[in-house]
C-alpha cells in the first residue's frame, strides 16, 4: 500500500528525495522477518521509509503524520525493531541521525543520536578510557535504542541496568513537540535525567515505561563509567578466529559449579557484599556453547558431549577486571573463599580457557552475540524480569513447569537450564531471562515464541512473579504490581492516542 | 552451480541483525569508518545491503517482486566485494554472497542482465579480453630477452588488465619470479580472460565456456601451478572454476611466492625506499579467495549440514604475505588503514560496477583514498590491476599508488 501522491511529497520536501522511497523493492528489505520474530511474518511491509537527518525533520514528519493519520515507527537496526502491523504506516529509519555530539570526559556522559551503533561508540569511549552498559546486541546495534528500550546486560553486577545511566533526553513527542527532559530542559548541560520538578523520564525509560515506542527520542545522554581495558580492541585474527586478549593479570574470567540452585545463589550474593568482580553471572549454558562455537555442526559436537549439561547448569561466571595485578590478586582471594564456603568448584579447564583468548565473548561488546541465531534463527526469550537475586532464582525453579512439554514435543532444542541471571550494582538487584532456541524452517516445527512467553506468562501469574515487561505481558501481571499496566495505558491514551 | 532456489535457507534464516553492514567488532577502531558495506553506506536504505539484497532475492524467487523500474539498477549497484558475506559468517551459517550472485543469474536468465555486462562478454566471446583489444597484442607487454621454461608445470597468467591496461604489473611479475629463481612459462596465445566479470555479473554460461576454455589450455599445457598478479584472477580461478570444472591447478597470488622466496631466502630486498605506505586488501585476494569446495548436502533441523560443510568465511585469505612483503622491503613503513583484511572496504572496481555507475564507484574509492589518508600514510598499495585503475584515477601527488609488484621490483 503507498501513500498518496500529495503525501509523498510534502514528506519529500522535509527529508529530501534521496532519503525517502516508496519502491516496493526497496520496502522488500522491511517486510521480512527472522524466524525468531513472532508476527512480523505477517507484516504488510511500510508504505515508505524516510531517512531524516535531524530532530527538525523528525518534528515535520510527525507533525504530518497527525495532520493525515498516518502511523509511523521508528527503527535504526532492524534487530528486533519495531513491526509494521497495519497497511499504509510508515518507518523512519534514523540511522542518519548518527553523531556523536559530544563525549564529556570530566562529567563522563556521552550525547549520541538514535544511529549510533556500538561498533561506533564503544572505540571512541576506549580510546578516552571510558565505558558504558554495553547491551548484547552486536556491534551494529543502536545504543540509543538499547537504552531506552531495553535495560539489562551481563556487566550490570559491576554497574547496573542501563536505564539507571540514561540521563537528560530529547523526545519529539506524539504531537510533535521536543521535549527536553532531565538538566538539558533548563539548558543545564546533559549530566542530568532529572529537572526541577516532577521527573518525566519514567515516561520514556522507567523501570519498563513505553520505552520509547511512542513519539521519537531523538538524542540522549549516557554515564560512563571508567573502562579497565585497553584503549583499542585488542583484536587479532581472522573472522571468525579471533582472540580479543586482555591483560591476564588484571582482567580474568573464571567459572565455577555449584551442587544447585541455592548455593549458586548464596555464592553470587556473597560476590556482591564483597564488591569483587566486574561481571557475575549465572548465565545461559546453550548460549554459551553458541558463542563459543563457529558453526552450527561444531554447537552441536560440543552439546553432544554432554560437557556443558554436566559442568554449566548452576554455574557462575565471575569476570575481575580490575586496575592493578595486586588487585586482581586481593579479588581472586575474596572470590576463591566465597567459592568454597559455598561447595563451588571449577569448571572444565576448556570451557573457561576460551575467555583468556576473547573476553570479547560476553564481555566487551559481544561481537558473536548473533551466533544464537544460527541454530535455526528461531529464539525465544522469556521471563525478562528483575527483581532481588533471591526472587529469580525463585522464578528460575519454576522453568520447568513451562519448558518441559516444548522439548518433549522437539520444538527447542533440549536445553531446559538455558537461563541467566544477571544482578547488578554489587547485588542489589537482578534480571532473568531464559533463552530457548527453535527452527521453523523445518517442517513440524512451528513458531514458538508466541506460545513460549504465553506459558511462562501463566507460570508467573500462578506464582505472583513479575517478569514480564506491559509490552510482552498479560494485563494478569497488573493487580500484582500496582496495576502499574492500567497506568501505561493511560499515558498510551493521553500521549499518543493515535499511533 | 547453485541456483537461487538453493540459498532458501540463508534467505528465510536471516534475522536482519545488521552484522552484513558493520565491522566486526574485535576490529572496531573509530566511529567513522565503521561500516564495510558500500552501498548501504551510500545509499541507506537497508535493500542496499547484503540482508536487503537476499530480501529482495526470495521475493523474486517467490515472484512477489517483478522487475520493476529502479530494482535491476540496485541489484547491479552491490560490488559483490562480500564484506556482507564475510561479516555475517562470523556469526552465522550463511550465504549471502552466493545469494546475491545467483540473484543476478537469475535476472540474466531472465532476460534482465544488464547491457553493458552484455557488451563486455560479446568483447570476451569474440577477443578474449574484457576490452575488446585483439587478442594478437595479448603479449606485446612480454620482454623480448625474458627466459621461458617451455617444459615448466608453472605459468604466469598474466590477465587482461595487465596485459593490455597495465603491462608494467606483468613486466615487475616476470622480473620477480627471475629473481627468485622460479621457472615458469606463459600461456601465449592461449591466454584468455579468466572470466570474472561474467561470473560476478550473473552470466553463467558464459563464465562457464571461459571457465571450461581456459582449464583446457591448463591441462593441454600441462600446467600444475597458476601464478596471478591480479586479484580478480586468483579469487576466481579458486573461488568461482571449481563451481564448473574440476580445478585441480594449485593457483598462486604473486605476493604468496614472493613471502615464500623471501623466508627462504631465495629473494633480497635490498634497495632502501622511503615510503609510509597503507595495504589496500583487495576483496578477490583477501576475504573471497578461499577455495571453494563443492558441497551438496541437507540442511537439517537447527541448521545442521550434513554432510559437514567446507565454509568459505574468509579466514584464510591472502593478508599476511602482502605484509610481510612491505615490511622487509627497507625503508618502507606499513601503517594500517581502519578496515583492513577481511574488513576491507572495496575500491568500487567489484562486480561490474564501473562499466555501468562509475559515479559511484568513484564515490567508493574517494572514501577509501580519504581512509587512506587518515593513517598518515603517502601511498596506497595494492595487489590488484583493477584497484589500480581505481586508486590511480582519483589518487594524487599527496596519496601515491603503488602496485606491491612494483615497490618488490624497485627494491631488488
Amino acid at each position: 500500500m503507498s501513500l498518496p501522491s500529495d503525501i509523498y511529497s510534502a514528506f519529500e520536501d522535509i527529508v529530501g528525495p534521496e532519503n525517502i522511497s516508496d519502491k516496493d523493492y526497496v520496502m522488500a528489505a522491511y517486510r521480512h522477518a527472522g524466524p525468531g520474530a513472532g508476527g512480523r511474518e505477517k507484516s504488510p511491509g511500510p508504505a515508505a521509509v524516510l531517512l531524516p537527518g535531524s530532530t527538525e525533520e523528525v518534528q515535520a514528519i510527525i507533525k504530518l503524520c497527525n495532520r493525515r493519520n498516518i502511523k509511523y515507527a521508528a527503527l535504526v537496526s532492524l534487530f528486533a525493531a519495531g513491526r509494521i502491523l497495519q497497511p499504509g504506516m510508515i518507518f523512519l529509519n534514523l540511522q542518519r541521525m548518527n553523531r556523536i555530539l559530544e563525549i564529556n570526559e570530566t562529567d563522563r556522559y556521552a550525547v549520541i543520536e538514535p544511529g549510533v551503533r556500538h561498533v561506533q561508540l564503544k572505540p571512541e569511549l576506549m580510546k578516552r578510557g571510558l565505558n558504558y552498559p554495553t547491551a548484547s546486541v552486536g556491534p551494529g546495534g543502536s545504543v540509543l535504542a538499547n537504552f531506552i528500550a531495553s535495560g539489562d546486560h551481563h556487566m550490570q553486577h559491576g554497574a547496573s541496568r542501563v536505564n539507571r545511566y540514561l540521563l537528560s533526553v530529547e523526545w519529539v513527542m506524539p504531537n510533535g513537540e521536543v521535549l527536553k527532559v532531565g538538566s538539558i530542559g533548563n539548558n543545564a548541560g546533559w549530566f542530568c535525567p532529572d529537572g526541577p520538578g516532577p521527573s518525566l523520564r519514567g515516561l520514556i525509560k522507567g523501570w519498563n515505561g513505553w520505552s520509547g515506542s511512542f513519539g521519537i527520542v531523538t538524542k540522549v545522554a549516557i554515564g560512563l563509567d571508567v573502562f579497565r581495558g585497553p584503549k583499542i580492541m585488542p583484536g587479532e585474527g581472522h573472522s571468525p578466529d579471533f582472540t580479543v586478549r586482555f591483560p591476564l593479570d588484571r582482567h580474568k574470567v573464571h567459572i565455577f559449579k555449584f551442587p544447585g540452585y541455592d548455593k549458586l545463589r548464596d555464592a553470587m550474593i556473597e560476590m556482591g557484599k564483597a564488591e569483587i568482580g566486574f561481571a557475575v553471572l549465572k548465565f545461559f549454558y546453550a548460549t554459551e556453547c553458541a558463542l563459543t562455537t563457529t558453526s552450527a555442526n561444531e554447537f552441536f559436537e560440543v552439546w553432544n558431549s554432554g560437557l556443558y549439561q554436566r559442568d554449566l547448569p548452576f554455574a557462575l561466571w565471575v569476570y575481575l577486571a580490575t586496575y592493578s595485578p595486586e588487585e586482581m590478586q586481593y579479588e581472586e582471594r575474596v572470590m576463591w573463599d566465597i567459592v568454597k564456603e559455598f561447595d563451588g568448584q571449577a569448571v572444565d579447564e576448556s570451557i573457561r580457557k576460551k575467555y583468556d583468548d576473547n573476553l570479547d565473548h560476553m564481555f566487551v561488546i559481544v561481537s558473536n552475540l548473533q551466533r544464537v541465531l544460527r541454530l535455526g534463527g528461531g529464539w525465544a526469550g522469556t521471563k525478562l524480569g528483575g527483581d532481588s537475586i533471591s526472587q529469580m532464582f525463585e522464578v528460575a525453579k519454576t522453568i520447568p513447569e513451562y519448558i518441559n512439554e516444548f522439548i518433549e514435543k522437539k520444538w527447542i532444542i533440549d536445553a531446559p537450564y538455558n537461563y541467566q541471571v544477571v544482578p547488578m550494582e554489587y547485588g542489589h538487584m537482578a534480571h532473568i531471562e531464559m533463552l530457548s532456541f527453535f527452527d521453523v524452517t523445518q517442517p513440524g516445527h512451528p513458531n514458538v515464541m508466541m506460545p513460549l512467553m504465553q506459558r511462562s506468562a501463566e507460570t508467573d501469574v500462578k506464582h505472583g512473579f513479575h517478569t514480564a515487561t506491559p509490552m510482552a505481558g498479560n494485563p494478569a501481571h497488573g493487580p500484582l504490581y500496582s496495576n502499574f499496566n492500567l497506568w501505561v495505558e493511560k499515558i498510551k491514551k493521553a500521549f499518543a492516542p493515535m499511533n | 552451480m547453485e541456483s537461487l532456489k538453493d540459498f532458501l535457507y540463508t534467505m528465510t534464516s536471516c534475522n536482519h541483525c545488521g552484522q552484513c553492514k558493520w565491522l566486526l567488532g574485535p576490529k572496531m577502531r573509530s566511529w567513522k569508518y565503521s561500516e564495510v558495506c558500500p552501498i548501504h553506506l551510500r545509499y541507506g536504505f537497508d535493500a542496499y545491503s547484503g540482508q536487503g539484497l537476499i530480501n529482495i532475492a526470495q521475493e523474486i524467487l517467490e515472484g512477489r517482486l517483478k522487475y520493476e523500474g529502479g530494482l535491476i539498477e540496485l541489484i547491479y549497484t552491490c560490488l559483490t566485494c562480500g564484506a556482507c558475506d564475510v561479516n555475517c559468517k562470523s556469526i552465522r551459517d550463511m550465504e549471502v554472497l552466493d545469494t546475491i550472485l545467483a540473484l543476478r543469474a537469475k535476472c540474466v536468465e531472465d532476460g534482465q542482465g544488464l547491457l553493458q555486462h552484455k557488451e563486455i562478454a560479446g568483447k570476451i566471446d569474440q577477443t578474449h579480453n574484457i576490452y575488446g583489444k585483439s587478442h594478437d597484442k595479448r603479449f606485446d607487454w612480454m620482454p623480448k630477452k625474458n627466459k621461458l621454461s617451455a617444459d615448466s608445470s608453472v605459468a604466469y597468467f598474466a590477465g587482461c588488465a595487465a596485459a593490455y591496461k597495465y603491462p608494467e604489473i606483468a613486466v615487475n611479475t616476470l622480473k620477480i619470479l627471475d629473481a627468485s629463481g622460479i621457472d615458469y612459462k606463459v600461456l601465449g596465445s592461449e591466454e584468455y580472460c579468466c572470466g570474472t566479470v561474467l561470473w560476478r555479473t550473473g552470466q553463467t554460461e558464459a563464465f562457464r565456456k571461459a571457465a571450461e576454455q581456459n582449464m583446457a589450455v591448463f591441462k593441454k599445457q600441462g600446467i600444475k601451478t597458476l601464478i596471478t598478479s591480479c586479484a580478480e584472477c586468483y579469487g576466481t580461478f579458486r573461488g568461482g572454476y571449481p563451481r564448473f570444472v574440476d580445478m585441480d591447478i594449485e593457483v598462486l597470488h604473486i605476493t604468496e611466492v614472493i613471502q615464500k622466496a623471501l623466508t627462504e631466502s631465495k629473494l633480497k630486498l635490498i634497495k632502501k625506499q622511503n615510503l609510509t605506505v597503507t595495504y589496500h586488501d583487495p576483496c578477490l585476494l583477501g576475504r573471497l579467495s578461499e577455495k571453494y569446495v563443492p558441497w551438496n548436502g541437507e540442511i537439517q533441523a537447527y541448521g545442521v549440514h550434513v554432510p559437514p560443510k567446507p565454509w568459505r568465511r574468509g579466514t584464510n585469505g591472502v593478508y599476511e604475505a602482502p605484509r610481510e612483503i612491505l615490511k622487509s622491503i627497507p625503508g618502507v613503513k606499513l601503517v594500517e588503514m581502519p578496515r583492513n583484511a577481511e574488513n576491507s572496504f572495496c575500491c568500487g572496481g567489484g562486480g561490474g560496477v564501473p562499466a555501468v555507475f562509475p559515479e559511484f564507484t568513484k564515490w567508493a574509492v574517494m572514501e577509501r583514498l580519504d581512509e587512506a589518508a587518515g593513517t598518515g600514510a603517502t601511498a596506497v598499495v595494492s595487489a590488484c590491476p583493477f584497484c589500480q585503475e581505481n586508486f590511480k584515477k582519483t589518487s594524487n601527488e599527496v596519496l601515491k599508488y603503488f602496485d606491491i609488484t612494483e615497490l618488490v621490483a624497485k627494491s631488488l
